[in-house]
């Protein structure tokens, strides 16, 4: 395609190649072996724990230890290429080396919410039907009733405090048993993940060439992840990505942040390693250059953080506007922001306006967002260094083609919103045994997003909102997205989601939810602040104050929950 | 009622127990509380403002004999005591605020506590030992230094020396508690009701005055409730030590009276406010959707 076709070239930096003909390395396990060959001794993964007590493995012992977890898997558990493997722990060592293990061994890694529920994970079993699992302690309990579904022979468990030195990793394990009780008696036939690498160990000195062999055996279209998602329908499904998929997004990613210093960054990874963002930018992205992820086991409550920002200099954040936005509520935080930061990265949900704003205020720093799906490794779109704008989700990457079409498929005219649809080497093979899904979703080589979203003259995109999410008034369009940032800007606003609910008279209404950042904000004071700023029919007709909003496991505020429970309500009031 | 070794061993205590505390410190946190002195400001009067009036109130309103009235004035003019570092830090206060506030009413103290005792006490002639307060200064900043660089030089033996340091204090409190009480037990039997009030309500009045006039400044809901704590709670062992070095005999005996009864009450009436104070903290963390896991 000619530039011609993809404006945005022209923010791309001098350096930034526009096409990546294809990826440099041909499957997952070949770029983890041949990166650890280059950064050698500096430390590659950092556990940090709330009360600081902390545990690293360098670039060289995450790819010996992952590479007789390999051999375990494939000679001692029985392994083949292709079979599914599960990981179901919190951001802590085990992650990485169990996931490049997985890669090695040419094996399919299938990412497990820690905080699924039994029923839950039964069902996301049965799909996958993985053979082997790596899970954490603190979960165990759960995966015995999950597993009575679809039975996995392989149980491997790990915890937080893995690969840690002796006298913390104790501490830990006491605090877990006495304190907070989160270690859990395992009653299920398992293996400890030292004991599973030591047995690894042993196989792999006696097959010298098992890792080369492994790896010749997989192809770079076969598939690497299943990574779930509720996708556009709601249905959970397996995005199958294939190596080629992950590979090449992480390239396409990082060939715009090509600022970066190889060797030298650190990366605070508080996102679950289980979310695709963080498992394609942090830990891949990362992991090329050389970088140090400090990895967050828990988050929650933010102050869980205080010790890694302190301890470490971070250059890099990747979250989601929840996250940003929790972080410039925290005094310690903006007392003395990160000093080394160079960048944050925002995805997995809309970055506010607002948001943006007060993260740059306080770090000095802009917050750049990007933009893209499960389906899509999950890069799409993003700002160029430099170059973000607000409310923007930036420019395609590299190697991707993006348009905004009509109900038909045909392109709307530029500065006109339509359906975003993308294409590239970073698009699913498809979802995984469920063809009639994958065929609504991929047509003509094209991923159908499901946002609405306008094409700027130049190239940049702005995402209007989701299809689904659009409110419509009286025959107006009305996006939450718009109403949710003017609100998000007032400084009595914690946070705040904006759906439609059935109205008699104009068909929808708008309704505001918000929490509180100052408890004397009122109705009155909402309205009247949105009508000096909105057209009359996009003004809330409604507004609650709620103690909490609905969110996703990664922070994202959930609109659909909220309309669940208005419908209910309604409902009510009908058979009434 | 207070040994050499029960002193030796108090000191080697709240030594591994400051060492803990420097361990969670980084410069950044004296550079912080420096940047933004008005707390700084706050805890200082309300340490040799409010406290010695509190006390002075407590003399006036209520039936004390003329050696426990010297001893509340004693207690109330004293500077902030660790003890209150060790409640700030598991009430989850700032305790960079704490410790900062314990050193300055310490320093400041060299030259306030005179002159308050002065003013309230035209009558009384004290003499403070320097010494004390400087090897007082010097138990406190030491270890904390030494644990400040332990930290830098390794995060993890940081961590390990702050959790030992904790457990430690935990520990103290519980050693301050069976140590004296059976000990004392006669003489706690035959004190007035009127001491009781004293010595109680002194550290209560404190951390009740401290935390209203923080929060009437408008001050950080965490920095009102450390200078709570640091206003009510002081230096026990000093005012302990101050009188055992100064007077000799049943004089000394009857004077310490109030600092032993305040610092055996102080440990429990804070033990309390912290249970309150941790729940405040807790409720005040934002809400974190539990997937960011």
């Amino acid at each position: 395609m000619a530039d011609s076709e993809k404006p945005w070239t022209a923010f791309y930096g001098p350096s930034v190649r526009a096409e990546i003909g294809k990826p440099k390395f041909r499957t997952l396990g070949g770029f983890i072996s041949e990166t650890a060959e280059a950064f050698g001794d500096l430390p590659a993964f950092t556990t940090c724990l709330p009360n600081g007590m902390n545990g690293t493995l360098t670039f060289r012992q995450a790819d010996e230890m992952s590479d007789a977890l390999a051999v375990y898997l494939r000679e001692v558990a029985g392994l083949k290429t292709g079979d599914r493997v599960a990981i179901q722990i919190p951001n802590c060592l085990a992650y990485p080396v169990m996931a490049m293990a997985i890669f090695k061994a040419g094996c399919v890694l299938v990412n497990v919410n820690p905080l699924y529920t039994a029923e839950e994970m039964a069902k996301q079993f049965a799909d996958a039907e993985p053979t082997a699992i790596l899970t954490a302690d603190m979960f165990a309990d759960k995966l015995v009733e999950a597993m009575q579904g679809h039975p996995i022979p392989n149980v491997i468990v790990t915890r937080v405090a893995e690969f840690m030195p002796a006298l913390p990793k104790w501490i830990v394990g006491l605090v877990q048993k006495y304190w907070d009780k989160s270690g859990k008696p395992i009653t299920h036939a398992h293996v400890r993940l030292p004991d599973a690498i030591a047995a690894g160990r042993e196989k792999r000195d006696q097959l010298l060439n098992a890792i080369a062999e492994y790896r010749s055996d997989v192809a770079p279209d076969d598939v690497a992840c299943l990574q779930y998602t509720g996708g556009t329908t709601g249905v959970s499904k397996g995005a199958m990505l294939t190596h080629t998929n992950l590979l090449m997004n992480m390239e396409q990613t990082m060939e715009l942040i090509n600022t970066l210093e190889k060797g030298k960054e650190v990366a605070l990874t508080a996102l679950p390693l289980y979310h695709v963002f963080a498992f394609t930018v942090n830990f891949l992205g990362f992991y090329s250059i050389g970088a140090r992820n400090i990895l967050i086991p828990n988050p929650r409550p933010l102050t869980s953080m205080k010790r890694a920002f302190e301890n470490y200099k971070i250059t890099w954040i990747s979250g989601v506007n929840t996250l940003f936005n929790g972080l410039c509520n925290e005094i310690w935080f903006t007392d003395s922001p990160p000093k080394n930061l160079k960048f944050a990265s925002a995805g997995g949900m809309a970055l506010q306006g607002a948001v943006a704003a007060r993260w740059e205020e306080v770090t000095g720093k802009p917050v750049v967002e990007g933009y893209g799906l499960t389906e899509s490794s999950p890069v799409l779109t993003f700002n160029p260094i430099g170059k973000s704008r607000p409310n923007s989700i930036g420019v395609p990457v590299p190697s991707t083609d993006v348009r905004c079409v009509d109900e038909d498929g045909a392109d709307v005219p530029i500065g006109d919103s339509g359906e975003l649809i993308a294409k590239g080497p970073q698009i699913m093979k498809g979802y995984w045994k469920k063809p009639e899904e994958t065929e609504k979703t991929i047509q003509n080589g094209w991923l159908l997003t499901g946002d609405i979203a306008v094409m700027e003259p130049d190239g940049y995109f702005r995402i209007v909102d989701r299809k689904k999410d659009m409110i419509l008034v009286s025959g107006f369009n009305v996006y939450p997205n718009e109403i949710e940032d003017l609100l998000a800007a007032h400084p009595a606003v914690n946070e705040v989601a904006v759906i439609g609910v059935p109205d008699p008279a104009s068909g929808e209404v708008v309704k505001a939810f918000i929490t509180k950042q100052d408890d004397g904000l009122s109705v009155d004071a909402v309205r009247k602040y949105c009508k000096e700023h909105l057209t009359g029919y996009k003004v809330p007709k409604m507004v609650e104050f709620r103690d909490e909003l609905p969110k996703s496991n990664v922070g994202k505020i959930l609109r659909k929950d909220l309309r669940a429970e208005e419908m209910a309500k309604t409902n009510v009031k009908e058979q009434a | 009622m207070v040994g050499a070794f029960e002193q030796a061993i108090l000191a080697l205590m709240i030594f591994v127990i400051m060492l803990g505390m420097g361990a969670s410190l980084t410069p950044r946190d004296f550079y912080l509380a420096l940047r933004r002195p008005y707390g700084l400001a706050i805890g200082v009067i309300s340490q040799y403002g409010f406290m010695p009036f509190i006390g002075f109130l407590l003399i006036t309103l209520l039936p004390l004999p003329e050696a426990i009235a010297i001893g509340v004035l004693i207690m109330a003019c004293m500077p902030g005591g660790t003890t209150s570092n060790i409640f700030t830090y598991f009430s989850k206060g700032n305790l960079a605020l704490s410790v900062l506030m314990t050193v300055t009413s310490t320093v400041f103290g060299v030259l306030l506590i005179p002159i308050i005792l002065v003013v309230y006490s035209a009558a009384l002639d004290l003499e403070i030992p320097r010494e004390n307060i400087i090897a007082t200064l010097v138990l406190l900043l030491v270890p904390v230094a030494i644990g400040m660089v332990m930290r830098k030089l390794n995060a993890n033996v940081g961590a390990v020396t702050e959790f030992f340091g904790s457990l430690l204090a935990l520990f103290f409190i519980v050693f301050l508690m069976v140590s004296w009480v059976p000990r004392n037990w006669q003489f706690l039997m035959t004190t007035t009701s009127a001491t009781y009030v004293a010595a109680i309500g002194l550290g209560l009045f404190g951390i009740t005055i401290g935390y209203l006039f923080a929060r009437a400044l408008k001050l950080h809901p965490r920095n009102a409730r450390t200078v709570a704590l640091e206003t009510g709670i002081q230096n026990g062992p000093l005012a302990i030590a101050i009188i055992a070095f100064t007077f000799a005999g049943t004089e000394a005996q009857s004077y310490m009276a109030v600092p032993v009864l305040y610092s055996l009450f102080i440990v429990i009436v804070s033990t309390l406010v912290t249970l309150v104070f941790r729940r405040a903290n807790t409720a005040a963390e934002q809400a974190m959707p539990d997937g960011l896991l």
